[in-house]
């Protein structure tokens, strides 16, 4: 067994720079079957070495470039209530928005807006509910070429450009492009309201009402509130479109250019950290980039730019870079607002999970009150915790009202919004389309056509009509009610196999009080909430929440019906339970290992949980956000991830979760090294090392196996890491202990590597290193 | 659970719960009737319900649930989505507009004649009896053809809303009524 790794002193430089291994072309010519790895192939090998691994910055692009079409808000509207008339619409600016003006004027004035002088409240158009579906969905069709119009002209753009770089950069974007659409037809438009009423002693019956709302297509339409504030004060004085004109004119100057666009691993990681200064590099390169634009000498165009350098004064970067600055001049008085870098799907406006969950979790933990059992929703019996109820009525599409009564119908909609985000968990799709924020009577026979809904109002009739509804959560009492009308849960294929397989084995279900975990996971989302982690780390919380979910339904599917829809296995890898984990198929590649899915850490473990999981799971299969998860999978997770084998998470969770023996996690960190090389790779591998969850300390417990190719290996892709622009903050959190083995390792080696024994050629590197790897294990 | 002990509670110390709807054309006093209700001594002012209004009046050991719902014939229509489990129905009149005397009829009969209203009370306030030109109770009983109907306990009541006047007295003879109704 050498202690040093030949392959690695060939462009070892020592200078603590990264390097490119050969290994990915040798890889090429080593498993040529493997279609993915031919696929990536150019793109790493027409490049130079250094580059490939962490590539001079492409030019970075805009998440709303300048010279877009889109506008920001695209309609602003006033209505009023009219003492005769009741709703109408005053003013719409700068056309009419939709045929339907009273659905629209009856929105904006919300029931009760007489006994608050101020009132918010957020709606969604979209064809599926307006009565009048034609209008509206000419309007979205109209929107949607809009924004095929701008994406061709922005790859004009590139391709006017002519160099080489363009073509890769098209390649990516495009796909992050893609992302975004989902397979869910056209973008939402977002209502903003705020409704007004004044006492007016001059006016008939003593009151003037009036709301004034902005329609966006960005779901952070929560900026805008200062505006709309400032502008409805106007309106009152001068009641006229020129008001309406000023607004619109206002917030459609407001710049966010600078504000660089993420990919999906590198938004995931982003939004996962604490570090105010993640990818803070982007922000830097978009300053750059404008400052050459506006005529800035060219002789440094090619530098990189450095993370010293001081940006030029007039551009600043943000102090966090989860957050965009910039403002709106409205009337000549600057507004700052803030605009999230980071916005995940079914993410709307400004709500707080936490807020949400303590309403429901406080009469619930001092005195619980039993629901009626179903099978969907009551998953660890009649005293399930109330948001699991939430959730789980969520995931298998049952309709949900949210009702304040004697609230403003601004915090039922926030209600309904925090819903859908921790249904969704930025992860699922199909609930923000399907949501209600704040709708009244008038509406209801529009909302009862559509199957499963999440809807806020603030009328108590609705608590009397329970065949209009499967679940009520009343905001004022903190308590949920199941419906006596609610849907009996269908016996599916997937029960009956679950029920035949506990009377077989009879997994001691009664010995374990809590089989799927929630009771646990609730407890540690409050306590959470009381140690004041904060709204980010909730959301993080439920994010991984939902994402284990659909994980123990893909270990399902495969049990149940041997296959599942929410996977797309790796290369090399076998749906059967003859190809355990941890096997390597080419006794050549060290990134064939195999093994994929939720890790639990024994089989009975594993029956437990899903026998807990089988009924919300069923439910689940056959809704809306079953099947968009289907297509994101195929559509842009899957393609998002540039490393296909091995399964990084997987083999990280057996990291975590089991105890192996040195062979097996000896492998896993080999395969990582192996596999981990380029910046897409790292980025990948660092969603599944979030911070909240120990970060690199799971990787860096390779530094101390007993096997020193291991400890090599590991200091190789721990040393990548570190120069990764995200991995680096990774890596400045790591231990002092790992740190310290992490040195010594590296100063052997470089010390070996001195001796002319250590300087091998690449191609032997790497068998050798399999060779002792293996050679070990047998 | 906690809903059924109440009830419990209630029939051992006599108080009832009544769901009371009070509806009518615009302007004709409801929101007035419900807060001089709610707030017995003092003055109300009151603005266009957008919506609805709902509160809580506990009268001679009844607890009146009562549900005030805007009166614009746009929204109208949405009346019917506050009829089931209601038991009694108050529909206010402004006995001095004269001309819409006939539209509050109609609107009368369409909702009495609706199929779960059909075991409510009705109580018709001739409202606004200080206002010059106003109809007697007499006058209102014929114009909103009240003898027409069958099988229905209906009282009309003089009221000035904003002086409070005959207000308690309709009340008085909702509670003495709901007693014939089946329990719910």
């Amino acid at each position: 067994m050498s202690s040093s790794l030949p392959y690695r002193s060939a462009d070892d430089a020592g200078n603590g720079l990264p390097r490119l291994s050969p290994a990915p072309s040798l890889l090429h010519h080593r498993t040529p079957s493997s279609s993915r790895t031919s696929l990536r192939q150019p793109s790493i090998a027409n490049v130079p070495a250094t580059a490939a691994l962490f590539p001079k910055p492409r030019r970075c692009k805009s998440q709303y470039p300048r010279d877009s079409s889109e506008r920001h808000v695209e309609y602003i509207l006033v209505a009023s209530f009219h003492i005769d008339r009741g709703p109408i619409m005053e003013h719409q600016y700068p056309t009419a928005i939709s045929g339907d003006e009273s659905m629209l004027a009856e929105l904006m004035l919300p029931d009760q807006t007489h006994v608050r002088s101020q009132d918010w409240t957020i709606f969604f158009l979209h064809k599926d509910t307006s009565a009048d579906a034609d209008d509206d969905a000419s309007v979205s069709s109209k929107k949607q070429k809009k924004k095929k119009g701008k994406r061709r002209a922005a790859d004009d753009a590139q391709s006017g450009r002519g160099d080489s770089r363009a073509d890769d950069e098209s390649m990516e974007e495009d796909s992050s492009d893609d992302e975004e659409e989902g397979g869910e037809g056209p973008p939402l438009m977002y209502v903003l309201n705020l409704v007004n009423t004044k006492q007016d002693n001059t006016v008939k019956r003593g009151a003037v009402v009036k709301a004034m709302a902005i329609c966006t297509r960005h779901s952070f339409l929560h900026i805008y509130k200062p505006l709309l504030l400032l502008a409805l004060e106007d309106y009152f004085k001068n009641p006229y479109p020129e008001t309406l004109a000023t607004l619109y004119n206002a917030v459609n100057s407001m710049d966010l250019s600078l504000m660089p666009r993420l990919s999906l691993l590198e938004r995931q990681i982003l939004q996962a950290s604490n570090c105010k200064d993640m990818f803070i590099e982007k922000f830097e390169q978009m300053i750059h980039q404008r400052s050459i634009e506006d005529g800035a000498p060219p002789d440094d165009e090619d530098d990189p730019p450095s993370p010293k350098r001081q940006a030029p004064l007039q551009y600043t970067l943000p102090r966090d870079t989860h957050e965009f600055e910039s403002k709106v001049v409205y009337n000549e008085i600057p507004i700052p607002v803030k605009i999230p870098t980071v916005i995940w799907p079914e993410t709307v406006g400004d709500f707080s999970l936490i807020k949400l969950i303590q309403t429901f979790s406080a009469p619930h933990n001092t005195s619980p009150q039993a629901f009626p059992v179903h099978p969907h929703l009551t998953t660890s019996g009649p005293f399930t915790h109330p948001i699991i109820v939430l959730v789980n009525a969520m995931l298998t599409q049952k309709r949900v009202i949210f009702l304040g009564h004697n609230r403003p119908s601004g915090e039922v909609a926030e209600a309904v919004l925090a819903a859908c985000a921790i249904a969704s968990g930025g992860v699922l799709r199909g609930f923000t389309r399907h949501a209600f924020p704040y709708t009244d009577l008038t509406k209801i026979d529009d909302l009862l056509k559509v199957p499963g809904f999440i809807a806020g109002v603030t009328n108590p009739t609705f608590a009397n009509h329970p065949e209009w509804w499967d679940l009520l959560c009343d905001l004022p009492t903190g308590r949920m009610k199941i419906s006596s009308y609610v849907e009996p849960a269908p016996v599916t294929e997937g029960l009956l196999y679950f029920q035949q397989q506990a009377s077989l084995h009879h997994y001691p279900s009664s010995s374990n009080t809590d089989p799927s975990g929630d009771n646990v996971f609730m407890e540690e989302i409050q306590r959470s909430i009381t140690n004041r982690y904060g709204e980010n780390a909730i959301r993080a919380k439920w994010r991984a929440y939902i994402m284990k979910f659909t994980q123990v339904a893909a270990a399902f599917e495969e049990m149940v019906y041997g296959a599942s829809n929410l996977f797309i296995i790796g290369p090399n890898e076998e749906l059967s339970p003859e190809s355990p984990s941890g096997v390597q198929a080419d006794p050549l590649d060290p990134t064939t290992l195999r093994g994929h899915g939720y890790v639990w850490s024994d089989e009975g473990a594993k029956q437990r949980e899903l026998l807990a999981s089988v009924s919300r799971i069923e439910g689940w299969r056959t809704t809306r956000s079953y099947y968009s998860f289907i297509q994101d999978i195929a559509a842009m997770y899957y393609p998002a991830r540039p490393i296909l084998k091995p399964d990084l998470h997987h083999h990280h969770s057996r990291l975590r979760a089991l105890r192996l023996s040195a062979a097996d996690s000896g492998a896993i960190y080999i395969a990582f090294a192996h596999a981990v090389k380029d910046y897409a790779g790292i980025c990948q591998l660092l969603t599944i090392t979030p911070e909240n969850q120990a970060g690199l300390f799971y990787l860096s417990m390779g530094l101390f196996h007993p096997y020193p190719p291991v400890r090599e290996a590991t200091v190789d892709l721990l040393e990548r890491i570190a120069a990764h622009p995200a991995g680096r903050h990774f890596w400045a959190q790591l231990n002092r202990f790992a740190k310290l083995a992490f040195f010594r390792i590296k100063r052997d080696r470089d010390a070996s590597a001195q001796s002319p024994a250590g300087l091998g050629t690449g191609s032997f590197g790497p068998r050798s290193l399999v060779g002792v790897a293996m050679g070990d294990t047998a | 659970m906690g809903g059924s002990v109440s009830k419990i509670m209630g029939k051992i110390f006599g108080t009832k719960e009544m769901r009371i709807l009070m509806l009518g054309l615009d302007a004709a006093g409801k929101t007035t009737i419900l807060y001089k209700l709610k707030l017995t001594n003092q003055d109300v002012t009151t603005i266009p319900t957008v919506g609805f209004n709902v509160e809580s009046v506990t009268y001679k050991n009844v607890k009146f649930n009562v549900w005030d719902v805007g009166g614009q014939d746009k929204i109208r229509p949405l009346w019917r989505h506050y009829y089931s489990g209601t038991q009694g129905l108050i529909f206010v009149v402004d006995s001095s507009d004269t001309a819409r005397m006939e539209e509050a009829r109609s609107e009368l009969h369409k909702i009495i004649n609706d199929r779960e209203m059909k075991d409510a009370l009705l109580l018709v306030f001739a409202n606004k009896q200080d206002v010059q030109g106003h109809m007697s109770p007499e006058d209102v009983t014929q114009a909103l053809q009240l003898n027409k109907l069958k099988d229905k306990l209906w009282y009309v009541a003089p009221s000035v809303a904003t002086e409070g006047t005959g207000i308690f007295e309709g009340l008085a003879w909702l509670s003495n009524n709901v007693k014939t109704q089946p329990q719910k």
